[in-house]
């Protein structure tokens, strides 16, 4: 419907927004998208929305400050009680 | 101890399959905060995995325990359950014992250890998918923390962004969320969270577009421009 070419360069593009962002795209393919995200309003969205989302799940930082159990070396030490000299593998 | 290329980004993969290169004097940070014992002068990494590697306990914990609460929290983020995390942390930690002798330093003590870490978080994940009644991922897990920001519609947009961050996150298979938990969470490069993964470039990079395409398809454009705009 309408622009030959529109459909496949607007389901391209879709799924190439996350390699856009990435800067993963040759210079053709980042000029193919965008070209048609000029015209797209979802693909000029879509540009926007990964960005945001990158930018969002950088920020998924909810666990700073945790801190490891001090437990975390509990079976190191039981094992190293019997293998102290020689670690599996040794 | 500084933790490896936090937040490094590389824009451009030069060659997707180059294999893992260096030394333990590689490693990421070669010097330990902690001092040898009694002795004085600070221990290097390449030091204590030497002296682990001849059976020193308490020189594996002292290298080790330099990335313990890092890799806490990239077990509580793959898993998104403090009890399992707990559990499978102290798993990796005798696994990372026991494979000591074997550790070559083709790669960085840290990347080695996180990579038997995603491995053992992806052996629970099986497991966990194998029970007949699997425990829930708990969201909370994975969110952030509130914002600063001081318009109050404005912090109720991005809460829920994290909310609905958080759920989309825990619903990826594991590979996937393992991709974009090290790339984009945790900030490694592509080289190091690939070779963590245990998978090339290309194809770390495949997982990571398609986890983020479906992480877009489950928030929604209009929560992520609206609440990141």
């Amino acid at each position: 419907m309408g622009i030959p070419g529109h459909t496949d360069d607007h389901r391209w593009s879709q799924q190439h927004l996350s390699h856009y962002v990435e800067g993963d795209l040759r210079r053709r393919a980042r000029r193919r998208l965008d070209r048609h995200a000029r015209d797209c309003v979802d693909c000029g969205r879509g540009i926007r929305a990964m960005h945001a989302l990158v930018y969002a799940v950088q920020g998924l930082d909810g666990l700073a400050g945790v801190r490891a159990p001090a437990s975390i070396f509990d079976r190191v030490r039981l094992a190293g009680g019997s293998e102290s000299l020689s670690p599996r593998g040794a | 101890m500084t933790p490896p290329s936090r937040g490094k980004r590389d824009p451009e993969v030069a060659a997707a399959d180059s294999p893992a290169t260096g030394s333990p004097a590689r490693a990421p940070a070669t010097r330990s905060p902690a001092s040898s014992p009694a002795t004085g002068p600070p221990a290097t990494e390449a030091g204590l995995v030497a002296r682990a590697q001849a059976g020193d306990v308490s020189a594996f914990e002292q290298l080790s325990s330099a990335y313990a609460d890092r890799l806490f929290m990239l077990l509580l983020r793959l898993l998104g359950d403090r009890a399992e995390a707990e559990d499978v942390a102290q798993e990796v930690m005798l696994r990372a014992w026991q494979g000591i002798a074997r550790f070559q330093g083709r790669s960085s003590y840290f990347t080695w250890l996180y990579r038997i870490a995603v491995n053992e978080a992806n052996r629970a994940l099986d497991k966990r998918a194998r029970r007949p009644a699997g425990v829930a991922i708990r969201d909370q897990e994975l969110q952030l923390p509130g914002s600063p920001a001081d318009d109050p519609s404005r912090q109720a947009e991005v809460s829920e962004l994290r909310v609905a961050l958080g759920r989309a996150l825990a619903g990826l298979p594991p590979a996937l969320r393992t991709a974009i938990v090290l790339r984009d969470v945790e900030g490694l490069s592509t080289q190091e969270a690939a070779e963590i993964a245990g998978v090339s470039q290309a194809a770390f990079k495949s997982r990571l577009h398609q986890a983020r395409l479906r992480v877009r398809a489950a928030v929604g454009d209009e929560a992520l421009v609206t609440a990141g705009g």
